[in-house]
């Protein structure tokens, strides 16, 4: 951690901390737009309104020619449209840290007093709204366009799940996030883990169709639980049925936030020690 | 600059030169290999699952599907950076201005990604192969084989067309990323655009793929209703409009050498 006067030899003493807020309002308003670059109204509608009709139409055909009846494409339509969100709070939050890298700005970012949790916290923020976005957009044209059914009376249940898949996928970006600044690139991992939820997550078809060592892997994803738990509020499940589900996609979401938080700390550790992990 | 009486020998070596470095870059940065291998191993795990059962034909329309948006992946991304490439590294000018005309530094290029998205659609055969324990039935093998080889072709097209027009624009990767699904849909690479809304058919009907494509699964999938014109009139639009692409880029390439030696703004990012 950063330190001052060390370099005289004299007794090392913590370096003041810039205030909490005025760190979280930076990285969650300004650095998107700037160094981390996500945040170009290009990208953000493309996201938000083309990327989720683009995949929906896709796997909804696919599955008219395999013959799939109306739940069926009603099935695949809520699923693509849900696994969307992996584009704004995966790719996006995962890449912050390439962007630091090829940037040059990590090193100052490694060094700087700027307090870890405002930097996190405020990193997800533009990209939870985002999500929010999307999957809130993807939803409408599941309705809309491919038959989904969604009774007015399950709507505030499926808002919540919305809002906990949107913070619990944004928590396993920044995971991933925390573990590219190992990496030379982060854009594989990224890659990977926006692809393999729509096989392991129950996207197109319900995991238990996978043979079972695949299905407790796709466990590990929180889209899997936030899937099913926007699936149950659109079934209409009993609220106790759709809150076990929230309980898994919340424990999904401090399990990554903490192990983001984790894994940034102790390779912020290394780095320094080494000198080298900030290069991209 | 390049000039009208470059040796044949030297666009040779220039494109063997650069298929060689293509290739040595595809094996140094390995996140070439999600758009050529991870994902459509991933689309064709998915589509076979959603085709499982659906006809005799089915594991033919999955591979076919999937390595097709191994090629497509592969070209779109791999065209957009055949020159992006060159413009973050600072090389494009150096590299346009040698004796060799810059189109067939690009070529190997494309040719590279024709060659591994072949590679992708190679592992996807594999992977559903395994999935589904039996070869996919194809009435021509032959026929298969070369018409496939022709689709890579219209896909180099495609790619070396696309290469040209990211030279002029800097949202390549805006449209690779949020146009990825988008191209899928409307060259009907897992299914046949006639599915689609009509008014969306002219559209696919730009893109040399999308008729090569049709015509492959009229020869590999009895019984398929693709484009009501049938096999011929769909090779003879993937030839016509192929030539066109390649007309175009080769045009385009012109434009970009003489633009380079008028401005001298090309590598600015």
């Amino acid at each position: 951690m950063a330190t001052v006067n060390a370099s005289a030899g004299a007794p090392l003493a913590p370096a003041t901390r810039t205030s909490f807020w005025r760190t979280f309002w930076t990285n969650a308003v300004i650095a998107p737009r700037t160094t981390l670059g996500f945040m170009r109204i290009d990208f953000v509608l493309g996201t938000i309104f083309i990327i989720p009709l683009m995949q929906m139409v896709f796997f909804v055909f696919v599955v008219q020619v395999s013959g799939g009846g109306a739940s069926a494409i009603a099935f695949t339509a809520l699923g693509n449209a849900v696994s969307t969100v992996t584009y704004s709070s995966i790719f996006s939050v995962c890449q912050t840290t390439d962007s630091e890298k090829q940037q040059g700005t990590m090193e100052h970012l490694l060094v700087s007093p700027a307090n870890r949790l405002a930097l996190y916290f405020g990193r997800g923020l533009l990209p939870i709204l985002i999500s929010l976005a999307t999957v809130s957009v993807g939803i409408l044209y599941a309705v809309l366009l491919f038959g989904v059914q969604i009774p007015v009376a399950t709507v505030p249940s499926l808002a919540v799940s919305v809002t906990l898949t949107a913070f619990a996928m944004v928590g396993f970006g920044l995971l991933l996030g925390g573990v590219a600044l190992y990496l030379r690139t982060s854009i594989i991992l990224g890659n990977i883990f926006l692809f393999i939820g729509l096989l392991l997550s129950g996207v197109n078809f319900p995991a238990s169709q996978l043979p079972t060592v695949l299905q407790w892997i796709g466990y590990g994803f929180p889209l899997t639980w936030g899937l099913s738990a926007i699936r149950a509020s659109v079934a209409g499940d009993s609220l106790g049925a759709v809150a076990l589900l929230w309980g898994a996609v919340v424990v999904a979401a401090v399990v990554s936030f903490g192990l983001a938080i984790g894994l940034w700390e102790y390779f912020e550790r290394r780095a320094l020690a080494t000198g080298s992990i900030a290069r991209f | 600059m390049a000039t009208a009486d470059v040796p044949a020998i030297s666009r040779s070596r220039a494109t063997r030169a650069s298929l060689r470095l293509a290739v040595l870059m595809f094996m140094a940065d390995p996140q070439w290999l999600i758009p050529s291998m991870i994902a459509p191993v991933i689309f064709g795990v998915v589509a076979f699952e959603l085709f499982r059962g659906a006809g005799p034909y089915f594991l033919t329309y999955a591979i076919l599907g999937a390595g097709m948006m191994s090629m497509w992946g592969q070209t779109l991304y791999g065209s957009g950076w055949a020159i992006g490439q060159d413009r973050e590294f600072g090389t494009l000018e150096p590299t346009v201005q040698s004796p060799t005309p810059y189109v067939y530094v690009v070529l190997g290029r494309v040719l590279w990604n024709v060659v591994s998205g072949l590679m992708g659609g190679g592992i996807v055969y594999l992977v559903v192969l395994a999935s589904a324990g039996s070869p996919p039935a194809v009435p021509d093998p032959v026929g298969f084989v070369i018409l496939f080889l022709f689709v890579m072709l219209t896909l180099a097209s495609v790619g070396i067309l696309f290469s040209a027009a990211w030279v002029y624009t800097r949202y390549s990767g805006f449209i690779q990323n949020v146009g990825e699904f988008a191209f899928y849909v409307g060259t009907g690479c897992m299914f046949p655009i006639v599915l689609l809304p009509f008014w969306t058919n002219p559209i696919g009907l730009f893109f040399p793929p999308t008729w090569a494509l049709d015509a492959l699964r009229y020869l590999s999938i009895p019984g398929y209703v693709g484009f009501s014109w049938g096999f011929w009139p769909d090779i003879l639009g993937a030839v016509v409009t192929t030539l066109v692409y390649v007309a175009i880029a080769g045009t385009i390439f012109k434009r970009v050498e003489l633009h380079v030696l008028a401005k001298g703004n090309l590598s600015d990012y």
